[in-house]
């Protein structure tokens, strides 16, 4: 480990934005919310922020993006089409635990199955990644029960933790080494892996008590939701809670579903292009011809939190789907993110 | 059936639409060659597998392939159901589609060399089953007894009424076609496919495999003469469609349960279908 000072901060900063965009937490001056965006100042990069109001995921899979551009001239029928691309590298920095779990669950399901995803690949492979030991759960956090939190242990290039004024540094790859070694990081000592630990620690006994009460369930739910031994009353009063506005897979730092569509330009040409979409909405799985096998909104519901938590799933992720950002209980009008969809099944084993 | 079974993944390839057919209401059969002649060589399928066709200026479906893995021309056939079908219809010879693919897992083909083979199909059913029973009779002689039972509301609806009358001239290939009322020039069978198989077929269950695809009711009603006829759960194979939009495994529109139709299908025994967990 390596120790960052103050003004070393600044250094890293700058130099991270001669060969990356800057993304990162900072204050929106009109909401006053935190959002996690793209910095014109590096002065906006507020580490000390509280979880951003969105995960990071639009960077890497944006809300929509062009994946196809065609022009078919019917009359001498020329096609003529191929995917440009002009991404820039980007450097996240000030991540949380819970949004890099998120992004390493995106590359295990883009990259690592049947298929590489080679539009998601692109994005990704121009990233440079700094994360942030959290210290300021907010109440819907529970990031300690989905093992990804409240300090990141994988995908990091650089992983900062807080300590008084200055920040432990952990290298996680070559390109994070090189980047200590120029900016002249000074080795810390044998206490660094002690005071680490204090502030994670510290920052484990913040988190609110639901979230500590909810550990042991988490794992309960994931065996009941993958044996399916989940009464279909549960999922019809949860059904009757949702609103169908997809906020929670818009906000969720793992969901992924998109739709995809052709879109014709006024100068003739077409764009193909891929937006977010989620399982909640009823066209979700509609078919031509008007069939919809999964019509009831319970039948829709029921399909997130097996993605969530499932353990078939979760062999994809490498890691339950879910990473405990609680950004889904945060924006839900209906009352069942994620931590309450678990104590509703929680009611049910124990009949409470 | 050699070659590789690389599939085109993301930029589809452009292919000409050669000829177009009539086949029943609302069907059509389209006939297609790529345009690069080395994809027109390294393009390979095994039946079962589907592509993803886009329609330019219109999008992109998902449609089974009716077509031998050997020695068959291209082709899909389609019906009008919706805004991206509507617009393949509207082509002429001539006119570029794109294709992405082949995806998913298709039939049974070596694992079934040696066993009886029995064809169930309702309407335009036969589509996806034409490729697996035109490699079957390609190669006759490594199977058992084949069979079809095909069936349709009238006779104006029977698929590919070319390749039926080759089959029915077809040594060792028993063919049963079937409508559901009567017709005054109808020679063959009247009723439901179901009665059919119920009525005609004996056979030795443990070593033979059905293959059915159709309308979920038909579906239904002949997994359960299947059954009791003794042909186990884990030897009847069908094919799901689902709404799709990647064909890779990416978009998860067509997930069911814990399965994804584009890569772990679309082809399922009835053994798996039914721990889906959701209608067919």
């Amino acid at each position: 480990m390596y120790w960052l000072e103050r003004h070393q901060l600044d250094n890293l900063v700058k130099k991270l934005t001669e060969s990356y965009e800057l993304f990162g937490p900072r204050r929106d001056e009109v909401s006053g919310e935190i959002i996690f965006d793209r910095l014109s100042h590096p002065q906006q990069l507020d580490l000390k922020a509280p979880i951003p109001y969105n995960p990071p995921k639009y960077i890497l899979f944006p809300h929509y993006e062009e994946i196809l551009k065609y022009r078919y001239d019917r009359q001498s029928k020329k096609v003529v089409l191929g995917r440009v691309s002009h991404l820039k590298p980007k450097a996240l920095v000030g991540l949380r635990s819970c949004d890099l779990t998120g992004i390493l669950c995106l590359d295990r399901f883009f990259l690592g199955q049947e298929f590489v995803d080679e539009v998601y690949l692109e994005h990704r492979k121009k990233l440079f990644l700094i994360s942030n030991t959290c210290v300021r759960p907010f109440p819907q956090c529970f990031c300690v029960c989905t093992d990804s939190g409240p300090s990141a242990r994988e995908g990091f290039d650089l992983d900062l933790t807080r300590v008084g004024d200055r920040y432990l540094v952990e290298i996680g790859s070559k390109k994070g080494q090189s980047l200590a070694e120029e900016l002249g990081l000074k080795k810390a000592g044998e206490e660094a892996a002690e005071l680490k630990k204090k502030v994670v620690d510290e920052s484990v006994s913040s988190f609110d008590a639901f979230a500590l009460e909810n550990k042991a369930w988490i794992s309960r739910a994931t065996n009941r939701l993958t044996t399916g031994f989940i009464k279909p009353e549960v999922w019809e009063y949860i059904g009757n809670q949702c609103f169908e506005c997809g906020a929670c897979s818009f906000v969720c730092p793992t969901c992924s579903c998109f739709n995809v569509e052709d879109v014709n330009r006024l100068d003739g040409a077409t764009d193909r292009l891929r937006t977010w979409d989620s399982c909640s909405f009823e066209g979700y799985t509609k078919m031509a011809g008007d069939h919809n096998p999964r019509k009831p909104v319970e039948d829709r519901r029921n399909k997130r939190f097996f993605c969530k938590l499932s353990y078939s799933q979760s062999k994809k992720y490498l890691r339950p789907g879910c990473v405990g950002c609680g950004r889904c209980a945060r924006v839900c009008p209906g009352d069942i993110g994620l931590p309450n969809v678990v104590t509703y099944i929680r009611r049910e084993i124990t009949g409470e | 059936m050699e070659g590789s079974l690389v599939p085109i993944v993301t930029v589809p390839e452009v292919a000409t639409v050669v000829e177009i057919r009539d086949e029943i209401d609302e069907v059509k059969t389209f006939y297609f060659n790529f345009d690069r002649p080395e994809i027109e060589q390294a393009f390979k399928i095994r039946s079962g597998q589907f592509i993803m066709c886009t329609i330019f200026g219109a999008g992109e479906f998902a449609v089974s392939l009716p077509f031998s893995p050997e020695n068959d021309r291209k082709h899909i056939s389609v019906r009008r159901v919706g805004k991206v079908t509507a617009a393949l219809h509207e082509l002429q010879p001539g006119d570029k589609i794109g294709v992405r693919g082949p995806f998913g897992n298709g039939f049974p083909f070596e694992e079934i060399k040696g066993k009886n083979i029995i064809y169930v199909a309702g309407g335009i059913g036969l589509i996806p089953l034409r490729s697996s029973i035109v490699q079957v009779l390609q190669h006759r002689a490594e199977f058992g007894r084949v069979i079809l039972v095909y069936g349709a509301r009238s006779s104006r609806d029977l698929m590919y009424k070319e390749s039926i009358r080759e089959w029915k001239a077809t040594e060792n290939f028993e063919t049963y076609f079937t409508i559901d009322r009567p017709e005054p020039d109808w020679s063959g069978e009247v009723g439901f496919v179901n009665q059919l198989v119920a009525k005609k077929l004996s056979l030795p269950a443990d070593n033979t495999v059905a293959f059915v695809c159709g309308p979920p009711v038909m579906f239904n009603s002949v997994i359960k003469e299947l059954k009791l006829k003794g042909i186990k759960e884990d030897h009847i194979y069908s094919t799901l469609e689902r709404h799709m939009k990647c064909g890779l495994g990416k978009c998860q529109h067509c997930a069911i349960g814990r399965t994804l139709v584009c890569v772990d299908g679309p082809v399922y025994t009835y053994k798996q279908i039914k721990t889906l967990g959701e209608q067919i």
